[in-house]
């Protein structure tokens, strides 16, 4: 599926643009200054498409624009047509009865007039289930957790609901988390239910990483960053290696 | 568009630290020494050297960078972050061999040096000429190269 030569013509919003085929419509509408709100989408990572709060609407029916691609000339895109604003006020409210409090979906919520269903006040554990953590965790080269479960009852674990045994304690999930949701410390270091010892520069005794984190990097280090450069300044400088 | 580089003569350093305020103050607005991308590193037995990214031909923190947020500009061989693409892994961090890439926690995001796009305010800065933005030595001698093969085609052909 990717993109080809040949481009696509038609309007989002009223607005006539033209695209290499195979384009994706969120790209598509963002280039154009057409403002989509997005929660699950990364431009790090594959979209998923699982939050569909960039919605929009083509041909009658609604799909998810950062999945959506432009193969046909004569695309008609509406991206806040009624349809559109209707469903993402559905979604909003379903986003926000897992994450109440975050300011983002709040401010979206604002906006459209959407509200949390307080009958799924039980699942309100901050998590959206929009699996940006595990895609963040597949493109920093493990896949330690994943979506489980269906349902109301999905959520992000390790096997087993278990602390994933993959997991080299990176953070990457954490910081991909839209909502904050995933709790960790950076030192000591602890993420999903499990501690890692953390390496330290050979020289000055800062932290270099998880033992795990280092082995996936594929290049043995000993010394931090500074000290790195500390090094290597020597030698430019022609004087001996420092002593530790 | 010819390549430029960031020439670093140690020799001609003072000591002066005008680099790292320059590029602290881009993105931090002050005097922030560690978040600047230009380091001096001073020796107990005197002197000191300023170091900043060498964009490798052969970079490390680019080939691990499975996310696309490293990426090296062709025309002019840098490379910079695009921190929106950036999922924080820090394995760039680990395998940059000159310790020349941070993670910042605070920004979420890898940072190291991008020239500033094409005017590096720490050679701006520099009052000792130990920073120079010149033509990247490389080109520079290939187009020499080329002119002393126009220079010979011009004469072979008269």
């Amino acid at each position: 599926m990717g993109k080809d030569t040949k481009k696509v013509s038609g309007t989002i919003d009223g607005r006539e643009t033209s695209v290499p085929r195979g384009s994706i419509l969120l790209r598509a509408a963002l280039d154009l200054g057409i403002g989509v709100p997005t929660l699950c989408h990364h431009p790090g990572l594959p979209p998923d498409g699982n939050c569909r709060l960039c919605s929009a609407e083509t041909g009658g029916r609604l799909v998810a624009s950062c999945l959506y691609p432009l193969r046909d000339d004569g695309f008609v895109v509406q991206t806040r047509s009624p349809l559109v604003v209707e469903a993402r006020r559905f979604v909003l409210g379903l986003l926000l009865s897992r994450a109440p409090a975050d300011g983002y979906l709040l401010g979206l919520a604002g906006e459209y007039g959407a509200k949390a269903d307080p009958r799924l006040a039980d699942g309100a554990d901050g998590c959206v289930r929009c699996g940006r953590c595990l895609r963040a965790c597949r493109a920093a080269g493990s896949e330690a957790i994943a979506l489980v479960g269906r349902g109301w009852g999905r959520k992000v674990a390790g096997p087993f609901y278990e602390p994933p045994i993959d997991c080299v304690g990176c953070l990457a999930c954490a910081q991909a988390c839209p909502t904050g949701a995933i709790a960790f410390s950076e030192e000591p270091r602890s993420i999903w239910g499990r501690d890692f010892g953390l390496a330290r520069c050979g020289s000055c005794g800062a932290i270099l990483g998880t033992p795990g984190e280092l082995a996936r990097s594929g290049v043995e280090v000993t010394l931090c960053p500074s000290c790195r450069r500390r090094e290597y300044s020597r030698a430019v400088a022609s004087l001996p290696p420092a002593q530790s | 568009m010819t390549r430029k580089t960031i020439q670093v003569t140690p020799g001609r350093c003072i000591g002066c630290l005008n680099c790292e305020l320059a590029c602290a103050s881009r993105d931090w607005g002050q005097y922030f020494p560690v978040g600047s991308k230009i380091g001096l590193v001073f020796f107990s037995e005197g002197g000191q050297v300023p170091v900043t990214c060498f964009q490798c031909d052969e970079a490390p923190c680019l080939k691990v960078c499975r996310t696309g947020a490293l990426a090296r500009n062709e025309a002019t061989g840098v490379i910079a972050v695009e921190p929106e693409r950036c999922v924080g892994c820090r394995t760039c961090v680990s395998v940059c061999p000159f310790g020349n890439i941070a993670y910042s926690r605070a920004g979420r995001r890898a940072e190291k040096c991008d020239q500033c796009q094409g005017a590096p305010r720490c050679a701006a800065a520099c009052p000792s000429g130990a920073l120079r933005y010149v033509e990247d030595e490389e080109e520079a001698k290939a187009r020499r190269r080329a002119f002393a093969e126009s220079l010979r085609q011009a004469v072979t052909v008269a």
